[in-house]
């Protein structure tokens, strides 16, 4: 295995083997699973987005933050780094952790517009949230709560145990959806 | 000498990888749960390299290293955050003032597990043995806590340092391990990996980074001056090497208020000027004639852009001078956010064709404390490599007619 995804894989070992933790923190292309109902958070979302999936009954909840909408748009060998490649690499992951397919539910946040970069088809933050909702779509998830779009950043935080997605933005209080 | 970007990405992977299983052994050590935030490779002078510690208190171990890679580690706690881990390890050690006997013994411990997995990476990799010296306990101010073979050169010799910043997840412990290999050892594996390559640079022109960095930010200054008025001073000027999605955890969750601007010519990129609110609002109250509010209406967020575009374009003329080149630049965007949200859309629009960034950062600040400003560079990474490859003298040779018609 190249060493880049050397160190990736292993942080999803020690990840599971220490459920004990109350909280995974995932950072940017990276993405997190647990059947142990700790609570998933990630920051730093402007034009990335963050999917969350769940299923209740198996108690699995998954995150990915990634930052680019297509994985043949871009180089690199990070799937999670992409919006398709990585809620697809989410879903499977949460699958193999016991979650069923049907009953699995997403929710989506991120995606903002920050800056106007000039060039009106680089508006990667809406791309992102389009093919974060097509992937999921396609994967037959359906999206039961979001929070995308706007000019501000965002941090959230999932509870898989009431289900709940808390999403802070600065100056502003906190949403849950 | 070169340097092949794609093994110092292969070996900045490796410190990432040795400083999570470090973080990993110190877990299940303690029972604190610890995290790598970010791991880079940085070259820096000598003085720089002096002035990011400060007058920080630091407790830790030192190892040496030798074989296939030779060089030194530091394993650096803050002073004030390491009890933590010596009451859980060693109940009853005392760490007020100077620690005692059982806390340094403890300290040493922790250091020589955490190290061992640290380099077991390393040598995995190279696939050849690397060997450890024993832990030195050391309790030191500042940089002092760096082994003191680093700084025997001059002042701005630049050195390669693998940092990974690492930190409790709940409770406040922050922590480092540096990384100094022995420049020559370095070079050799640097230079081995990259023959046939076409993402080399070579070493000497990554100076000119440093260059770059310290010519922008003192123009960057200088017109800030001019405008408000107040005296500064350039700080710590920084190359990192890091991958592109760790970009925005360098800068971290803190708000900042201030510009991001995008960068045109060789090389394009984008630029980012962060105030903390606090200086922002001094900043402001210096260039507006009532009282700013403290909400960011349109005349305060104004003044911030007015100030962004005079020292954007007072960084970008130091690159443009250093590199011989034309560089030009969009109006600045005025920004007030989360560190890391801002740095988001820059890392997924370099993201697309980039793997690694450059990451250039430095900091101008006020002897008086008034205020504080972070700027971060993120040029785009093969066109800084195609201009650094090119000769910058000729091109210097090429400008002087102009200048002389002035």
């Amino acid at each position: 295995m190249p060493p880049d995804q050397r160190g990736r894989h292993d942080r999803f070992e020690v990840e599971r083997a220490t459920p004990d933790w109350d909280r995974l923190t995932v950072g940017i292309a990276d993405l997190a699973v647990t059947a142990a109902e700790q609570t998933l958070t990630t920051s730093g979302l402007g034009s990335c987005v963050a999917v969350t999936v769940h299923d209740d009954v198996a108690s699995v909840a998954g995150l990915v933050h990634a930052m680019l909408p297509r994985s043949r748009d871009g180089t690199g060998a990070n799937p999670v780094k992409y919006v398709d490649t990585g809620v697809e690499r989410l879903y499977e992951e949460a699958v193999t952790e016991g979650a069923s397919s049907h009953r699995l539910e997403a929710k989506l946040v991120g995606g903002s517009h920050m800056f106007d970069f000039g060039d009106a088809d680089e508006r990667i933050g809406a791309r992102n949230v389009d093919v974060a909702r097509e992937t999921l779509e396609r994967l037959g998830v359906p999206v039961v709560g979001e929070d995308v779009g706007g000019d501000s950043g965002r941090s959230v935080r999932f509870d898989p145990e009431s289900g709940t997605l808390t999403v802070r933005k600065a100056g502003a209080t906190d949403r849950r959806i | 000498m070169e340097v092949d970007i794609r093994a110092l990405g292969t070996f900045r992977s490796l410190a990432h990888e040795g400083a999570e299983h470090a973080a990993g052994s110190l877990s299940q050590l303690t029972g604190i749960e610890t995290t790598v935030d970010v791991t880079n490779v940085t070259l820096t002078s000598h003085a720089d390299l002096a002035r990011e510690f400060g007058d920080d208190e630091f407790v830790g171990v030192q190892i040496g290293f030798s074989g296939r890679l030779t060089g030194e580690t530091v394993l650096a706690f803050d002073r004030d955050s390491v009890s933590t881990i010596v009451d859980v390890l060693v109940p009853g050690a005392s760490t007020e003032g100077s620690f005692d006997e059982m806390a340094r013994s403890g300290v040493e411990e922790v250091g020589n597990i955490m190290m061992g997995g640290f380099i077991d990476g390393w040598a995995d990799y190279l696939e050849a043995s690397i060997d450890m010296s024993p832990p030195t306990y050391v309790e030191r101010t500042g940089s002092e806590i760096l082994p003191d073979s680093t700084f025997t050169g001059e002042t701005d010799d630049h050195v390669f340092v693998f940092k990974s910043q690492m930190r409790a997840v709940d409770e406040t412990l922050n922590f480092h391990i540096y990384m100094l290999p022995e420049a020559e050892v370095l070079s050799e594996l640097l230079s081995m990996r990259s023959r046939g390559a076409d993402t080399v640079v070579p070493i000497d022109k990554l100076s000119v980074f440093n260059e770059m960095t310290r010519e922008g930010t003192k123009k960057a200054a200088d017109n800030v001056t001019t405008l408000t008025g107040i005296d500064t001073d350039v700080e710590v000027s920084r190359l990192s090497f890091v991958p592109i999605e760790d970009v925005p955890n360098s800068i971290g969750d803190d708000e900042y208020v201030g510009v991001v601007t995008e960068f045109d010519g060789l090389p394009s990129g984008y630029l980012a000027f962060l105030f903390d609110e606090d200086s922002a609002h001094t900043i402001v109250e210096s260039m507006l004639p009532t009282e700013p509010s403290a909400e960011w209406g349109e005349m305060e967020q104004s003044a911030i852009v007015e100030l962004g575009n005079i020292m954007t374009s007072g960084f970008i003329d130091g690159w443009a001078n250093v590199l011989a080149t034309t560089i030009d630049h969009e109006p600045p965007q005025f920004v007030h956010d989360m560190g890391s949200a801002i740095m988001s859309p820059v890392v997924g629009r370099l993201g697309k064709q980039q793997r690694y960034a450059f990451l250039i950062d430095s900091t101008v600040q006020t002897a008086g404390d008034e205020f504080n400003c972070d700027i971060y560079a993120v040029p785009d990474e093969s066109e800084l490599r195609e201009v650094l490859e090119s000769p910058i003298d000729e091109r210097v040779d090429q400008m002087e007619p102009d200048t002389e018609l002035f």
